[in-house]
């Protein structure tokens, strides 16, 4: 065995893109961090669609990009196709979404990966968490390397003991062609104690845009103009870049018969796969199984790059077998000659409760463990990513002894993600939608930076040099907030913002008037019983008077917060009435005791 | 950002009931039931008329304590009112109208404790409280809300959440394929919901009826048969009965059980224009009062004389109340002097009587409780003042969700307000997290990713 001898504060594990968010994070406050993946070409790897953004997750880019993460500057720089989604409904649920080249996304993180002071990037396996006294002491690599380290962050995405199927057809793996990671799946469930659960999830095949007849599709053009998604990104110069188009087409009855005739052939429905899937991203098959009185689904086609004919289906995932899939694609008007380059498939995978966890993202079980991305249960890489950046902020916090940082509910979806996971837990993979926010109106597209970048110059995530900019514009904001018609002028030092930024903003807090205040005054009250702490050595199950169930719940979450106590399913509200009389005498006894 | 709460803060039955409201609101919740111009001065008694609407409630004695010089340290407002469930049940309906929540049990010394204003063996005693309370309010809240009234409200809320759903996953529609609902639709499955709303908040009036029981005034002319009556509905004489014009100065009240409903008879003295008699004077401003208290009048009028002016005169205030009303022709067994020379007077229930002989009086018992009976084939209602308060609160948003609609809003705004009468259903039923409507949405649309 070889011992690193450098000792690290943080560690992640896995370089999908919550830990590269993790990583950067880490680095960036100072955490002398360490990011182990298997492959350093796969690096940020889009394993699925070639494509940053959409409803909800779209205003998760923007909340990373002003948290000072990488997602959101990345995918600009890498955009093939932009298109501003839901603009025929008001601007709370607009969101951004933007078609990638996959290869130049995953280099560009790479490349800002290896830029970034205070962080290692070391191509290896992690198969054993070393734990002393309980906490996080240090990770054993495949190759019998020992590194020492303080917190280590765990972002195994599908790697954790993955099944790729195909029809029947099972081999092991967490994507296809790459090797899962079984041994560490062992040492969670087995040796730390982790809680593992098992989901699915599946992707579409790929196919050559050589023999496509495009007279069959409807053309879905890039938006122009186009809003970046990252606020660091210069609009003018980005305006400049050539873009790519989309296309539109659809399923027939003759696609439908075909996966009628194949149900039992098909790796969901053939009875290999028990695990849970993601109800909202259904296969094609479960589509025809669950709504058989649609008889056309439409299908996206989504270019994978600028350098490649390849084409990715949106829509079409399945795990039928080969000649299936073959003949799906045949019966898709437009698609009758296309060749298949990559087949679909589905792929099953561990996940962690993420009731086990704190809502700084840290395990309960083992300290210094902290999880984020898939193994908690989510999909999606802007989910991924949003964790990544909390996990990785709140491990270097950890480290340096600092209190940890938590968004709350009205804040940011991040927060509405992350209170979801560990105050609710999960049953099938998590995906964010506007309807699972609140405070929608507060969570919008056009100000995530004013919600998000004053936290993040605090942390010192973003650059100083950005704030007198930022100020600025927050300034001009509330004026024209007050005032639509104020006298303001441009000024060149707001770069990236600008007055025209200033003004659309205002006039969407104007249509808002009165329902951003309703949010706001709702959110307060939010605040307050979330400021509540429930103190160290406090336990709310004890409280006598609560009801049983109540206390069982209570018992399981182990909330942090009274206001998260409130959001536990079943808690009622004389339960926390209950729970604010107690704590208060707790800290009055403590403060009694103490001065004793 | 507290809350203001308001509740009952002494024991209900007695001649002078005790309403607390405390919190930053309390002074301008006051100000909504007292003359804008009418001063509190800390700790001071005052004595002002409370008012409901035009109509005086109550003369009561009010008190206002400052913060942090209050029983909770915040801004506190206690209102002495006469002990009647009528005055105690208005006034808290008019704080809730004005912004004030119904406190829970043993919030007022919760908010003490937390304020600093109670000790730590003090607050023990308060645990208690609360706890017994959390479990009595959850027996209370499965038994109020047991069966049929359980069921209707899951109804309710059912149909609310398809429509949120609907309209979310709308909202949440990633490739904007799927057909927008009209206006005309979404306006019409609200009406829906909101007419199963109303139909329960009607009851209120009715559930509290049979709760609190139902109040008749009884009027009529001096010597009309108004104390007669009474007696002959309760069985024994209760009130003075002479011949002596105006022997009833007093109103006089009683309790009694018909077909199973509590009724409140109060007898009033005779209205008589030219009283000159303080006394008698004084027992017809009850008398007027008691009309507006009163859920029912019986007028009493004599058949073997003509109508006086004075009856004339009366006839219209009754009418002015727009209460439901009765006739009663009383003295049947005397020669009749003709029909009654009233406006209108056809179009009430007339019953004639003789409480000499007790005849007709069973049709008029049967014509009291009538409308109970009604509700009481359904067996739906409502008599809980917080349930009320929370089904008046969804039906106001979803008002306002239909106003939005007509103005053309985006889909976000008017679910704002929908939403927000989820909430209130929420509060009323249990738990109806963000994942309903997911599943909603998961079951029954398609969605691609």
């Amino acid at each position: 065995m070889f011992t690193c001898s450098k000792k690290y504060d943080v560690i992640v594990i896995g370089g999908g893109h919550a830990g590269c968010e993790a990583a950067l994070a880490a680095a960036k406050l100072g955490a002398q961090t360490l990011l182990l993946t298997q492959n350093l070409d796969t690096i940020a790897q889009m394993s699925c669609n070639p494509s940053i953004g959409g409803i909800a997750k779209g205003q998760i880019v923007r909340e990373i990009d002003a948290l000072g993460g990488a997602m959101g500057r990345v995918t600009d720089h890498a955009a093939l196709h932009y298109h501003m989604l839901n603009t025929g409904k008001g601007p709370a649920v607009h969101s951004p979404r933007v078609q990638c080249d996959k290869k130049v996304y995953q280099f560009t993180f790479k490349h800002f990966l290896e830029l970034q002071p205070n962080l290692d990037i070391m191509q290896d396996e992690a198969v054993k968490i070393t734990t002393s006294d309980g906490a996080v002491s240090g990770v054993l690599t495949l190759r019998n390397t020992l590194y020492h380290t303080k917190t280590v962050i765990l972002t195994t995405g599908t790697f954790l003991g993955g099944t790729i199927h195909i029809g029947t057809v099972m081999t092991p793996g967490g994507r296809y062609n790459d090797m899962p990671s079984n041994l560490l799946s062992k040492n969670l469930s087995e040796e730390l104690g982790l809680h593992l659960m098992r989901f699915k999830t599946g992707t579409p095949m790929r196919i050559n845009a050589r023999g496509l007849d495009y007279s069959k599709f409807r053309l879905q053009p890039s938006d122009n103009p186009l809003q970046p998604i990252s606020h660091f990104t210069d609009v003018h110069e980005q305006q400049k870049r050539k873009f790519l188009s989309c296309y539109i087409t659809h399923t027939t009855l003759a696609t439908d018969k075909i996966l009628r005739e194949n149900f039992q052939r098909s790796a969901m429905y053939g009875g290999n796969i028990h695990s849970q899937g993601p109800r909202y991203c259904p296969s094609v098959e479960d589509k025809i199984k669950k709504f058989p009185e649609v008889t056309s689904h439409p299908l996206f086609l989504e270019p994978e790059g600028a350098h490649t004919e390849e084409y990715y289906i949106q829509g079409f995932s399945t795990s039928m077998p080969e000649d299936v899939q073959r003949a799906l694609i045949a019966s898709v008007p437009g698609m009758e000659n296309a060749s298949i380059t990559r087949m679909g498939y589905a792929v099953e995978y561990d996940c962690s409760d993420p009731m086990d966890l704190l809502p700084q993202l840290e395990s309960k079980i083992v300290p210094g463990l902290f999880c984020a991305g898939q193994i908690n249960g989510t999909t999606g890489y802007e989910e991924a990513g949003g964790q990544g950046l909390v996990a990785g902020i709140n491990a270097a916090l950890k480290v340096q002894g600092k209190e940890p940082f938590v968004l709350r509910r009205d804040e940011a979806y991040i927060g509405v993600l992350i209170d979801d996971l560990v105050t609710k837990g999960v049953n099938e993979p998590y995906r964010m939608f506007t309807s699972r926010a609140e405070y929608r109106i507060l969570l919008r597209n056009d100000n995530a930076d004013l919600r998000l970048m004053p936290h993040a110059f605090r942390l010192g995530m973003l650059d100083i040099a950005y704030k007198p900019a930022f100020e600025k514009y927050r300034a001009l904001c509330d004026t024209l907030k007050a005032n639509l018609q104020a006298p303001v002028t441009d000024e060149p030092d707001l770069f990236p913002w600008s007055l025209e930024k200033a003004r659309a903003h205002a006039e969407i807090h104007h249509k808002y008037e009165g329902y951003y205040e309703r949010n706001k005054k709702d959110a307060e009250k939010l605040a307050e019983v979330d400021a509540i702490k429930i103190p160290a050595g406090f336990d709310p199950s004890s409280v006598r008077g609560l009801l049983f169930e109540s206390a069982q719940k209570l018992r399981e979450v182990k909330p942090q917060t009274l206001g998260q106590a409130s959001r536990i399913p079943g808690v009622t509200p004389s339960d926390i009435q209950l729970l604010a009389v107690h704590i208060e005498r707790f800290r009055r006894l403590k403060h009694v005791a103490n001065s004793k | 950002m507290q809350s203001t709460i308001c509740a009952l803060a002494s024991g209900q039955g007695g001649a002078v009931a005790l309403v607390r409201l405390s919190g930053p609101d309390a002074l301008v919740i006051t100000h909504t039931l007292t003359a804008k111009t009418q001063l509190f001065e800390p700790r001071r008694q005052t004595f002002c008329p409370l008012y409901d609407g035009k109509n005086v409630l109550d003369k009561a004695l009010v008190t206002y304590f400052k913060a942090p010089h209050s029983f909770t340290g915040e801004d506190v407002v206690e209102f002495a009112v006469h002990g009647s469930p009528y005055i105690i049940g208005r006034l808290l309906e008019r704080l809730c109208q004005a912004g004030a929540v119904l406190a829970k049990r043993g919030e007022f010394s919760q908010r003490a404790f937390l304020n600093g204003k109670m000790d730590l063996v003090e607050a023990q005693g308060l645990c208690d409280v609360i706890a017994a309370g959390n479990k009595a309010a959850h027996r209370l809240a499965m038994s109020a809300l047991d069966g049929k009234l359980s069921a209707r409200l899951d109804e309710i809320k059912t149909k609310l959440t398809e429509l949120l759903a609907q309209i979310e996953v709308r909202l949440d529609d990633v490739d904007e394929e799927m057909t927008p609902l009209s206006t005309e639709f979404i306006t019409q499955e609200i009406s829906v919901v909101l007419a199963h709303i109303k139909s329960l908040t009607d009851t209120f009036s009715v559930g509290r009826l049979i709760k609190d029981g139902v109040k008749v005034a009884i009027v009529g002319a001096p010597n009309s048969g108004k104390s007669s009556l009474l007696n002959a509905l309760v069985g024994f004489d209760r009130a003075i009965v002479t011949d002596v014009c105006g022997t009833t100065r007093d109103t006089v009240e009683e309790t009694l059980e018909i077909n199973g409903q509590k009724i409140i008879l109060t007898d009033t003295a005779g209205i008589r224009s030219h009283a000159l008699d303080v006394a008698e004077q004084e027992g017809m401003r009850r008398s007027k009062r008691a009309m507006e208290e009163s859920d029912v009048i019986l007028f009493v009028l004599d058949l073997s004389r003509a109508v006086t002016p004075e009856e004339k005169q009366l006839w219209q205030d009754i009418q002015d109340t727009h209460k439901r009303t009765l006739i009663v022709l009383n003295k049947s067994d005397k020669p009749s002097a003709g029909t009654p020379n009233l406006a209108d007077l056809s179009s009430y229930t007339q019953f004639t009587v003789s409480c000499k002989k007790g005849d007709g009086l069973d049709a008029l018992k049967n014509a009291l409780t009538a409308p109970l009976n009604e509700v009481e084939k359904d067996g739906l209602m409502i008599s809980n003042l917080r349930h009320y308060e929370e089904l008046l609160r969804a039906q106001t948003e979803l008002e306002s969700a239909q106003l939005q609609l007509a103005k053309n809003v985006g889909g976000e705004i008017y679910a704002e307000h929908l939403r927000g009468a989820l909430t209130h259903l929420k509060d009323l039923l249990g738990e109806v997290t963000p994942d309903d409507i997911l599943g909603v949405i998961f079951s029954k649309f398609c969605m691609g990713k």
